[in-house]
């Protein structure tokens, strides 16, 4: 740390890095919230397989699978504000204003997380039509982990962006 | 979004430059016990302080309740985020001139004997 005593500004500056290092620390995520986030992908690979179980792939399937994930999304953004104290969950006005990737270091993670979910539908379907089960559980099961582990890497990005100072920086 | 690097003497006082600096920092929303904490203030300051910054239209305020407990909620406004951004972009630059004129007068010392 530099030595700040004989300068207010940068005394200023320096205890402002400090309580924002204090607030990153915050978006620590409880317990509960990355088995949360496993439950929702799992729930979103599962779709293939449901689609092939149910006669009506697109009415009843497709909605058994989009309104649990859409529930349990609504409920973890829900819990993590709570625990948290800080809302900095995807907010379609704030995506409009400052685009799709607002915390800049997160779009590494973000753009994983699309292409993951995107690649590993379309080969899971693929398996699942050559009637390839095993194979397709097992591609949903690593997809599931990649999910998460992005999802790890986008908080992480949200703390450093908030301890750099975000836009304000 | 660049702002113009110019003093703001609402901002200026360190508490409204630390719970500025934190609504600033990234965050829709924060949280009364959340700004609270990382700011290192009592909650008698904080209630002051906002409420000088939201007369000054530079903080928004929310209040809610979450079961019984209230809960207030505090964001920037966007003429509060400019007016932040300008004051820590004059900040930086003061800190910046501060440490060059230091260094320069270290320069400037006689060698000792």
């Amino acid at each position: 740390m530099r030595d700040v005593s004989s300068d207010p500004e940068a005394l200023g500056l320096e205890l402002l890095r400090e309580q924002r290092g204090r607030l990153a620390d915050r978006m620590r995520p409880p317990w509960w919230y990355l088995p949360g986030v496993a439950i929702v992908w799992a729930l979103y690979f599962a779709g293939p397989f449901t689609s092939r179980s149910f006669p009506s792939p697109t009415s009843a399937s497709t909605w058994a699978i989009v309104v649990p994930i859409f529930a349990v999304c609504c409920l973890l953004q829900w819990g993590m504000t709570r625990a948290t104290g800080i809302k900095a969950g995807p907010r379609p006005l704030r995506i409009l204003r400052d685009g799709l990737f607002y915390f800049r270091p997160s779009r590494p993670a973000g753009i994983a997380i699309f292409l993951v979910s995107v690649a590993g539908l379309g080969i899971e379907g693929s398996l699942i039509r050559h009637g390839l089960l095993a194979a397709a559980i097992v591609v949903a099961a690593l997809a599931v982990a990649a999910e998460v582990t992005a999802q790890m890497s986008v908080l992480r990005a949200i703390r450093q962006y908030i301890r750099g100072g975000g836009a304000a920086a | 979004m660049t702002a113009e690097a110019k003093p703001d003497p609402l901002i200026h006082p360190i508490t409204r430059l630390s719970i500025c600096g934190l609504l600033a920092a990234g965050a829709d929303w924060i949280e009364f016990a959340a700004l609270r904490d990382a700011a290192g203030i009592s909650d008698s300051v904080l209630s002051k302080q906002s409420r000088v910054l939201e007369d000054a239209g530079y903080v928004e305020v929310r209040k809610g309740a979450i079961g019984r407990r209230p809960r207030t909620w505090f964001r920037l406004t966007p003429e509060g985020r400019q007016a932040v951004q300008g004051h820590l972009a004059w900040l930086a630059q003061l800190e910046q001139a501060v440490s060059a004129s230091r260094a320069d007068a270290q320069l400037a010392k006689p060698l000792p004997p």
